[in-house]
């Protein structure tokens, strides 16, 4: 072995073994871990001390760990690849020093480049309505609204819940919906907004979330208020969760919000930093849309092939089958709100599908599966299998698995596929998977409700593409039926959530967000396209998107994605055709597309090539631009039927 | 535990927060005397002394640690004096 790999080795060792240590033992080994971190990082070694840095940085990390390991992060800013950036404001009603470094370290496991913009503590009214201050001449395209209980301004006592003629709740909504609107107005950002932590206290002890105007029922009627009536460019992030979750009285060390002015308990720092990272990742495109599950001893107890059908444990009746039975139920919340399921599984096919037909407790049904890998290939072998036949990426899966060997080497192998350190003890499963938030998300649509169905519908799909003999035929014999709107009010949430979750048939990669989509709507040189796409399996939903905006003689097209469900469905043609019609309906002459290459959109390389735009310009990063002269254009034929006819 | 091993532990934490290897503790030290020692790294301290000595500080010693008077001889007082009665 030569020095080099054996480097590499050390450094994911040391990573792992920190993972898999008690918390109580962490301290020596995170020392060792520094020190090669820091000699990698001496050496050069840049991409390796990033990936084994990204490993370690787990939610549950404590407060010094936490700062040690932003130093070795800032020992990297500039020397790693990372796929994606932020500019961030955090606006503090508290201090923030701390929580902002903490979020620049969990946003770098995140693959996102942060750059942030810290006002003075308190002081964040004045920043967002003065038009000359810090945080205009910064540009965000996130601001945090970084605020607590401290920072409510109308306070009913108790018995009085009127501020004149108006609640105080709506009194306060309305001031911070103000803060919002110029925010969106004046910066043009998204906002993130905390909402407020019930305090550990009662005034009014059991009775207080009945009686009007304690301090419980007020934050608790404000924070439902607020979320109530959040505007698409706001997200309100859900603080009291985390109090409640981590226990209120712990959760708050009056010590350090009265010395340091701290948000929370300094060994909850990271965590808060963690929740809110999650947030911001999953606004530029960072979240998981699988979680692939082993069967043995991850699902059920035991190990079917040698148990037995009657041997494995699950269910009612022994604490060891009810944990399993708990974690299924966690899993299937999970599928039942639109993340995939996939099992990965060293077994006889027969033996492990057995238990899904015939184990009368088991709650995660053969159906439920969308990828189903039972065999004796390795398990990276069949992640990537898994991927491919879901049509998403490795980024995007979460693997679960009772067996320290297979997580380490999932690790080594596929570092880009999310592995959570497991218990022993199968009643701690979900917990340590759901501290992660790989699932984060900005809303739910109609669609996540129904991916199973639509990946269910593309398994049919499958089958009969196989058994037809030429592409036009099988394109017939679906009776696609498409259609083709601006971006709405109704649609305008499904969009957004497409826009950040493309990452692979998704030309530009702009991360647009609601707030941005609304503005461009209101500007009429802009055109807006969606598309909805349904055949006799079964409707897709909303699977496509483009966004385009006049530019003298020519219709510019900033975004154009799709899912890749929809994939040679003739889903472009219909687009490109409505495209061209809109932009001759403004009497513009040609089209123009732009094609900015990541990591993950290789295959719309040649996307406008084969809609038969010309290069006319390009650069060394690889961006390419293209144009469509429209004289004497014809439309592309397509099997689609647009229902409506399309708005141009 | 001695005072001599707590202050090899106390030193311990210095030399993490500060980023100092080759720190080492003096009786008469202040805050003025070890660089980077100030408010926002105080609190740094305070948490790491408070997690690897498994005792736990006041409000007021908090804020008290770094006024006149006050010295790394003191707070290895404080120190022993918490590990006597546990926190």
């Amino acid at each position: 072995m030569n020095p080099a790999t054996h480097a590499i080795d050390r450094l994911s060792d040391l990573s792992q073994q920190f993972l898999s240590s008690e918390k109580t033992e962490q301290a020596p080994v995170l020392k060792t871990l520094l020190t090669e971190l820091r000699q990698a990082i001496t050496e050069g070694r840049h991409g390796e001390a990033a990936a084994a840095l990204r490993q370690v940085i787990v939610p549950s990390l404590d407060y010094s760990s936490a700062l040690s390991l932003h130093r070795i992060r800032k020992d990297l800013r500039g020397k790693a690849a990372m796929p994606a950036s932020i500019r961030l404001a955090v606006l503090g009603g508290f201090t923030t020093t701390q929580i902002a470094g903490f979020i620049d370290l969990a946003l770098f496991a995140l693959g996102i480049d942060a750059e942030i913009y810290e006002s003075d503590f308190g002081v964040f009214r004045q920043e967002i309505l003065d038009p000359t201050s810090g945080l205009h001449e910064f540009h965000p395209q996130v601001v945090w609204l970084g605020v607590s209980r401290r920072d409510i301004g109308h306070r009913p006592t108790v018995g009085s819940r009127e501020n004149g003629a108006v609640s105080f709740v709506e009194t306060e909504r309305q001031e911070w919906a103000h803060l919002w609107s110029t925010l969106n107005e004046r910066v043009g950002c998204h906002v993130i907004q905390n909402n407020f932590v019930l305090p550990p206290w009662r005034s009014c002890a059991n009775y207080e979330m009945r009686e009007d105007g304690t301090v419980s029922r007020f934050v608790a009627d404000l924070n439902r208020a607020m979320s109530d009536a959040t505007p698409p460019y706001v997200t309100i992030h859900d603080v009291d969760y985390l109090a409640a979750a981590a226990g209120r009285w712990t959760w708050e060390d009056p010590r350090f919000i009265h010395h340091a002015k701290l948000p929370c308990a300094p060994e909850h720092l990271f965590d808060y930093a963690h929740n809110l990272s999650s947030l911001i990742g999953v606004q530029l495109g960072v979240t998981k849309k699988c979680l692939v599950l082993d069967l043995d001893n991850t699902l059920w107890g035991g190990v079917v092939g040698d148990d037995g059908l009657g041997g494995i444990r699950l269910g009612h009746g022994t604490a060891e089958g009810e944990a399993f039975l708990a974690f299924q139920e966690y899993a299937k919340a999970l599928q039942q709100r639109g993340i995939l399921l996939a099992v990965c599984s060293k077994n006889n096919e027969d033996t492990a599908r057995d238990v899904f037909l015939n184990h009368s407790e088991m709650l995660i049904r053969v159906e439920d599966v969308s990828s189903f890998k039972a065999n004796w290939t390795d398990k990276p072998t069949n992640l990537r299998a898994i991927a491919s036949e879901l049509n998403i990426g490795l980024q995007s899966m979460v693997f679960v698995d009772d067996n320290p060997a297979e997580r380490a080497i999932v690790r080594q192998l596929l570092p880009e596929v999310s592995v959570p350190e497991l218990p022993e003890d199968a009643s701690g499963y979900v917990e340590a998977i759901e501290r992660h938030r790989f699932f984060q998300t900005l809303t739910i649509a109609a669609e996540d409700l129904q991916r199973v169905e639509y990946y269910r519908a593309d398994a049919l799909r499958r089958e009969v593409q196989t058994s037809t003999a030429d592409i036009e035929a099988f394109l017939k014999s679906l009776n696609m039926v498409g259609h083709i709107s601006p971006v709405t009010a109704a649609n305008l949430e499904r969009t957004a959530q497409l826009i950040q979750r493309s990452n692979q048939f998704n030309l530009t990669t702009r991360r647009y967000a609601a707030g941005d989509l609304l503005r461009r709507l209101a500007d009429p040189s802009s055109v807006s396209a969606t598309v909805t796409l349904g055949d006799r399996f079964g409707d897709n939903g909303l699977i496509s998107v483009a966004l385009a905006a006049a530019n003298g003689d020519a219709l510019e097209i900033d975004l154009w994605l799709m899912s890749c469900r929809v994939l040679k469905r003739g889903v472009e043609h219909s687009l490109l055709n409505h495209l061209c019609a809109a932009a001759k309906a403004r009497g513009l002459r040609i089209l123009r597309g732009e094609y900015i290459p990541t990591a993950k959109n290789a295959m719309v390389r040649r996307h406008y090539a084969e809609l038969g735009f010309t290069e006319v310009a390009g650069d060394d990063t690889g961006r390419t631009v293209w144009e469509l002269n429209l004289d004497g254009w014809t439309p592309f034929p397509h099997f689609i039927h647009l229902e409506a006819p399309a708005t141009v | 535990m001695t005072r001599d091993q707590i202050r090899s532990q106390v030193e311990e934490v210095f030399r993490e927060v500060f980023q100092d290897d080759a720190l080492q503790l003096e009786e008469q030290m202040t805050a003025i005397d070890v660089e980077g020692w100030d408010s926002l790294t105080h609190v740094n301290l305070i948490i790491a002394l408070e997690k690897r000595l498994a005792i736990k500080f006041a409000a007021a010693e908090i804020s008290r640690l770094t006024e006149p008077g006050q010295n790394v001889g003191t707070l290895l007082d404080l120190v022993v004096r918490k590990r006597s009665k546990p926190a």
